[in-house]
């Protein structure tokens, strides 16, 4: 029987034509909108950093500057496509497709709305944002080999063993989370919250580590080592232009709107909230997580590449661990 | 032999021919590289059919462990130790040759074995799970009826954890 319902409610059935159709809808209909939020992710950067700085920020290109990230997008994809001489051709050019993909593929468990329109209701959805994402380590690394630069190399080095080892810390604290709740199902975890409290206050020493690892992830301030403009020029993406660029680029803020959705549901409550719709509440709480990294963006200074990794196997990883081992214990005493 | 071109049947088609073709990517490209790459194509094809089968979690943690870890520290180790490393073009000789026969027969061997074996059918509203989700039921199995097994693994993994820590420690003294 088939309904209007069926094609974007296509979880719940067997695979069908029309299923099919609303799956190829729901990845581009997500794809558009991870553009669009990328775009302004950016400007909403400039202009919040601006701010804190004393600037103005961008106000040029459009009514307030709006169109600025529109003109730089644009330019990016029409520059020439420079593939230096030396590199590894066939590498080179897989390098930013690895990279990408595995960013949007995180999307398809991210539970945006109450009626997880477009994406999927797996039910070990924490667990695979974790596995996928690891993935993208392969596009950062070979980017910075293929290269054949030593910048770029030293970048994709240091990007391959920094996310290799916040990614410990980063697993283990969702595992708090997820012990509490006592599914891995992304819908599930914030059908818990809502008959308790959301998981932030039970969870802060997880949330502190999730956070903390979350941004060594992601490669941002002030675990920016892998791209350090000051010491490594442009780091892994150094011979990088045009639009295999953009994709890098597009991968880091991809992966911000992802961490802070999987942050919002984990922690947050998800779509959960009085009053706005789901997607409303969703999107709030991922715009004070985008507010958050700006913030610490303009504030803190770069961490020292030799404390970086210590800090994870030293302080991160036994504070989740300890964390874990707390909520077990409180779960079962209670 | 009935085929029934469904949705799982292509699929594990698709999934099946990506993981052979990454396999013969990986033996006859020559860059070390490469390798490491086209082998992690065969950890994400394997993913796949374990997600046909209905083992998410195996799959997920297939692609955790051999993907974002265990390729991961291939490369690097190749990175690290030899920026170009390449093997030396092939070349037909009499150990080359006799291995490729070596590797037709088994092959042969196999598939006869596989031909004649009659397997058990599956009914199929068989619930593997037991009603409970996928982690949950794995997690019921290994720490009620597998609990002792399990423990020892653990123990394996400390012992190769230690011995790799001493044998890193015991070439540093000689330098």
């Amino acid at each position: 029987m088939w309904t209007w319902n069926n094609l974007w409610h296509w979880a719940g059935h067997p695979l069908s034509w029309p299923g099919f159709v609303g799956m190829l809808v729901g990845a581009v209909v997500i794809l558009l909108l991870a553009l669009l939020v990328v775009m302004y992710s950016i400007y909403w950067q400039r202009k919040f950093i601006g701010w804190m700085q004393w600037r103005i920020g961008p106000n040029r290109v459009g009514p307030w500057g709006l169109f600025q990230t529109v003109a730089d997008v644009l330019k990016l994809l029409v520059k020439e496509d420079v593939i230096p001489a030396n590199v590894d051709r066939t590498l080179f050019l897989l390098a930013p497709i690895f990279a990408f993909v595995p960013a949007f593929l995180v999307l398809s468990i991210i539970p945006f709305s109450a009626h997880h329109v477009f994406t999927a209701n797996i039910g070990i959805g924490a667990l695979f944002y974790v596995a996928i994402s690891a993935i993208t380590i392969h596009g950062v690394m070979l980017g910075g080999w293929s290269s054949n630069n030593k910048w770029a190399l030293i970048g994709g080095m240091r990007s391959a063993a920094q996310m290799l080892s916040y990614e410990v810390p980063l697993g283990m604290s969702i595992v708090g989370v997820v012990l509490m709740a006592g599914t891995l199902n992304l819908n599930g975890i914030i059908a818990a919250q809502m008959h308790t409290v959301w998981y932030v206050i039970p969870q802060i020493l997880g949330f502190i580590v999730f956070v903390i690892a979350g941004t060594a992830e992601m490669n941002r301030t002030p675990f920016d080592l892998p791209d350090a403009e000051s010491e490594l020029v442009g780091g892994y993406h150094v011979e990088y232009s045009g639009f295999r660029f953009a994709f890098f680029m597009l991968t880091e803020y991809v992966y911000l709107l992802a961490m802070g959705g999987l942050m919002a549901t984990l922690f947050f409550g998800g779509w959960a909230g009085p009053f706005l719709p789901g997607w409303l509440w969703f999107a709030i709480k991922i715009f004070i997580f985008f507010t958050f990294q700006f913030w610490l963006q303009a504030t803190l200074p770069r961490i020292r590449q030799d404390q970086m990794m210590s800090f994870s196997w030293k302080l991160l990883l036994p504070l989740a661990l300890a964390n874990l081992v707390i909520t077990a214990v409180v779960k079962v005493l209670v | 032999m009935n085929f029934v071109w469904n949705g799982p049947m292509i699929a594990f088609y698709v999934l099946a021919l990506s993981v052979l073709g990454a396999g013969i990517l990986m033996l006859s490209v020559r860059k070390v590289v490469y390798m490491a790459l086209s082998i992690g194509g065969v950890f994400i094809g394997a993913a796949g059919i374990y997600i046909l089968l209905g083992a998410e979690f195996v799959a997920v943690a297939q692609i955790l462990i051999y993907v974002g870890a265990i390729t991961i520290l291939m490369m690097f180790a190749i990175m690290l130790t030899n920026h170009k490393a390449e093997e030396e073009p092939f070349r037909w000789t009499v150990r080359n040759a006799t291995a490729a026969v070596g590797s037709v027969l088994l092959a042969l061997v196999l598939l006869a074995v596989i031909r004649s074996t009659t397997w058990p059918v599956q009914s199929a509203n068989l619930n593997l799970n037991g009603g409970n989700s996928n982690p949950v039921a794995i997690g019921l199995v290994m720490f009620k009826q597998y609990a002792f097994p399990f423990e020892l693994v653990s123990l394996v993994l400390i012992v190769g954890l230690v011995g790799a820590v001493i044998l890193a420690q015991e070439r540093k003294e000689e330098e």
